[in-house]
């Protein structure tokens, strides 16, 4: 079976600064793969290339065998570059970037609106993430009303409420204290095997590589470095 | 705080909020306590159907404006802040520019445009468009092309400070124009919100563009029954609607959005630039459009009407007094405003909460107040037997009508400008030794230099504008350029009103094509 998601020596540069340099990586379906490496190394745009908000340099990305973005001078606006909301992803960011003037039923229900659902349907769909994340009796509130290991939660449930055809996750537990961050990644990692989803996890942190990949890829100075089945 | 009650702190700060009452509250306060006791007299002025008219007319422009600008200048500013315009910096500074315009000039190339022997009237052969020009909607078209930038600028700031991730992962999940309406919008309306009832404040305040546009409103009243009738009882208490809805405004405007209106704070990075790159053409067209119906068409129709002129020379000669007092004037009044507002910025800006959140409502109050209510509060305060009466009838009155109208604009912005001086620095050099005055001339002064460089340059922009007080307040036979502007209008040729005009723009325009043409060949624009 090809790989669900496929990037082919992809380049990115911001300036004179090349943020990933003639990167190549496959994902296949149902696999966890772990980017880790130190800050700067390129983790955070390779996401952001593979979620649409960046465009590559040089190279193609491919997403479920369809090519989503390649460079080239004939392709800018968007003309083959899918964009983001069209590619099916869960994107969990580092910084959570929850909305702050919506509830956290309000959050998902933007995100199965957007999918296009029906009223029932978006219920249904919410009342059940939130229950997977363990959230449910907090529907109401508004981000600033929950605490840090909530906040997470809904922003992993806002990432997976529309189903997903790939997990995207920037280093979203690097702010958490130390027990907090091994409850949720417990999570995660059930979620993974509940879910059977393709996703992709940037971290610095070996644990939570050794944690959650079924294969670690280290990155360092825009290129792979290293990879290797856990 | 550190500093105790006994440094060099106490009298400074006591002497700069003590100038500022008398300079900017006293004015206000005279009218009110005069208005207060005229009040059963005139009280019967405020129930008739003439002024309900008024009421209605200055509430009706402000509110228009309000919405018109916010219509033009909000989605300028979104574009500002998510297309990926090129040349950017250059757009903002050229849309930007009608607003450092004084109103009555625009005023004046509309009036030659679309008046009854305007450019239109010529070109068709009969008079189509005098009627709407001379109108309260040609007034609140006026203003608003004004008016729009405050809109536009305000919405920019309150974008930028929206954490760029907040609408990629809305962007992940739902398209541009969905993440615009439900994640965007609603973040950043109480900001438009509050520029909107600015705006409102600027337009029922202004007195230039209502009255050569000969649209009744509550300043250009104030102006008639205090120049013309002599009524000063009559204007007092005329100005008491006038100042209680700038007021609530102003109030409602402060709680909506608190500090946040001059305070800024960007959110880290910038979004991506993918999302809305396809709005490029769109948002190039709407500002190329914006641009030339607020700047090019006032400045061609001026430029076009001074074409007539005889000599250029001779008009400037003329006139070359009224421009001199006015640069000179203007000069001065920004230096003043901008030593004064230093320390009551400062003063604002290391308040307590409570107190600064009263002294932000008492500031945009103050700089509420219409320009022909400070005018006629200043002569009342001022002209007087005595020392306070030996300045009235100098040019001493137009600089204090500078100070009443513009500290509190300038102490806004200083007090804005001493938030990002942390009080650690302050801490730190009074661990160190060093006394108050001594921490204040060599810690915090110089990293408000810029925000002191720009308080005067907008104070001065604004002084060589002013028109509503200093054309009470001026002293007999002097006169600045924009009071000889207004008087020539009834009385001399078009052709040297409109090189009057062009030139006062000119000593704004000129510097800010400059400083664009200098942002665009900055390397990397």
């Amino acid at each position: 079976m090809p790989p669900f998601l496929r990037v082919l020596g992809v380049t990115k540069r911001y300036g004179s600064h090349v943020a990933v340099q003639d990167l190549s990586l496959d994902v296949s379906d149902g696999e966890s793969v772990v980017l880790l490496g130190p800050n700067g190394c390129g983790k955070t745009t390779l996401l952001r290339l593979i979620a649409g908000l960046e465009r590559p340099d040089t190279g193609e990305i491919r997403l479920g065998g369809r090519v989503v973005a390649r460079a080239g001078r004939n392709l800018r606006a968007g003309r083959n570059l899918v964009p983001p909301h069209e590619r099916g992803l869960g994107f969990v960011f580092q910084d959570l970037a929850l909305w702050p003037h919506l509830t956290a039923r309000e959050h998902l229900d933007f995100v199965t609106r957007a999918a296009g659902m029906s009223g029932g349907e978006r219920a249904e769909r919410a009342r059940e993430t939130l229950a997977l994340v363990r959230i449910e009796a907090l529907a109401g509130r508004r981000p600033h009303e929950l605490s840090g290991g909530e906040q997470q939660r809904l922003a992993l449930a806002r990432a997976l409420v529309a189903r997903p055809r790939l997990l995207l996750l920037d280093e979203p537990f690097s702010s958490l204290d130390r027990d907090l961050r091994l409850a949720l990644r417990e999570d995660v990692a059930r979620l993974q095997r509940t879910l059977q989803l393709p996703s992709v996890y940037v971290t610095h942190d070996r644990d939570d590589a050794q944690a959650l990949a079924d294969r670690v890829v280290e990155m360092q100075g825009g290129r792979v470095t290293a990879e290797g089945r856990t | 705080m550190m500093w105790g009650f006994r440094s060099a702190r106490t009298p400074a700060l006591a002497a700069a909020v003590a100038a500022f009452t008398v300079l900017c509250g006293l004015p206000l306060a005279y009218m009110l306590a005069q208005a207060g006791a005229a009040g059963a007299a005139y009280a019967v002025l405020l129930l008739d159907a003439r002024q309900r008219a008024l009421l209605l007319n200055t509430a009706a422009l402000g509110a228009s404006t309000a919405v018109l600008a916010t219509l033009i200048g909000a989605p300028l500013g979104f574009a500002l802040a998510r297309v990926p315009l090129r040349f950017r910096s250059v757009w903002r500074v050229a849309l930007a520019a009608p607003l450092l315009l004084p109103p009555y000039v625009i005023a004046l190339a509309w009036v030659y445009l679309g008046g009854s022997a305007g450019l239109v009237a010529a070109a068709v052969g009969r008079d189509v468009v005098s009627a709407w020009t001379y109108s309260l909607p040609g007034a609140v078209v006026v203003l608003s092309l004004v008016f729009y930038p405050l809109s536009m600028l305000t919405t920019e700031v309150a974008l930028r400070r929206i954490e760029p991730r907040i609408e990629e992962a809305a962007l992940t999940a739902a398209s541009p124009g969905r993440v615009l309406r439900t994640i965007t919008l609603p973040l950043v309306t109480p900001a438009v919100a509050a520029s909107a009832l600015v705006v409102f404040v600027l337009a029922v305040s202004e007195f230039g563009v209502p009255s050569l546009l000969r649209v009744r409103v509550f300043t250009s009243e104030i102006f008639t029954a205090f120049a013309a009738l002599y009524d000063f009882s009559r204007a007092t208490v005329l100005a008491l609607p006038l100042v209680t809805l700038s007021f609530v405004v102003a109030l409602l405007a402060t709680l909506l959005v608190g500090d946040r209106l001059l305070v800024t704070r960007r959110g880290g990075g910038s979004a991506s630039p993918l999302a809305y790159e396809g709005w490029t053409r769109r948002a190039a067209a709407a500002a190329s459009g914006v641009m030339v119906i607020a700047l090019v068409v006032p400045v061609v129709v001026l430029a076009r009407e001074a074409s007539g002129v005889a000599s250029l020379a001779a008009v400037i000669r003329g006139s070359g007094e009224a421009i001199r007092t006015s640069l000179a004037l203007a000069a001065l009044g920004a230096t003043l405003v901008t030593a004064v507002a230093v320390w009551v910025g400062y003063a604002r800006g290391r308040a307590s909460r409570r107190a600064g959140a009263a002294a932000d409502v008492l500031l945009i109050v103050l700089f509420a107040v219409p320009s022909t209510v400070v005018g006629v509060g200043l002569i009342g305060v001022w002209n007087r037997p005595g020392p306070l009466g030996s300045v009235y009838g100098t040019d001493g009155m137009l600089l204090l009508g500078y100070l009443a109208r513009f500290l509190p604009v300038a102490a806004l912005a200083l007090a804005a400008g001493v938030r990002y001086v942390p009080a650690s620095h302050e801490e730190a050099a009074a661990v160190g030794g060093a006394g108050w005055w001594q921490t204040m001339t060599r810690i915090v002064l110089p990293q408000l230099r810029l925000t002191a460089v720009a308080a005067w340059t907008i104070v001065f922009i604004l002084a060589f504008g002013e028109l509503g007080t200093s054309v009470l307040v001026a002293p007999p036979g002097e006169s600045t350029l924009p009071i000889r502007i207004y008087t020539m209008i009834a009385n001399a040729p078009s052709a040297e009103v409109a090189a009057l005009a062009l030139l006062q723009s000119g000593v704004v325009l000129v510097p800010l094509a400059l400083l664009a043409c200098g942002i665009a060949a900055r390397p990397g624009r």
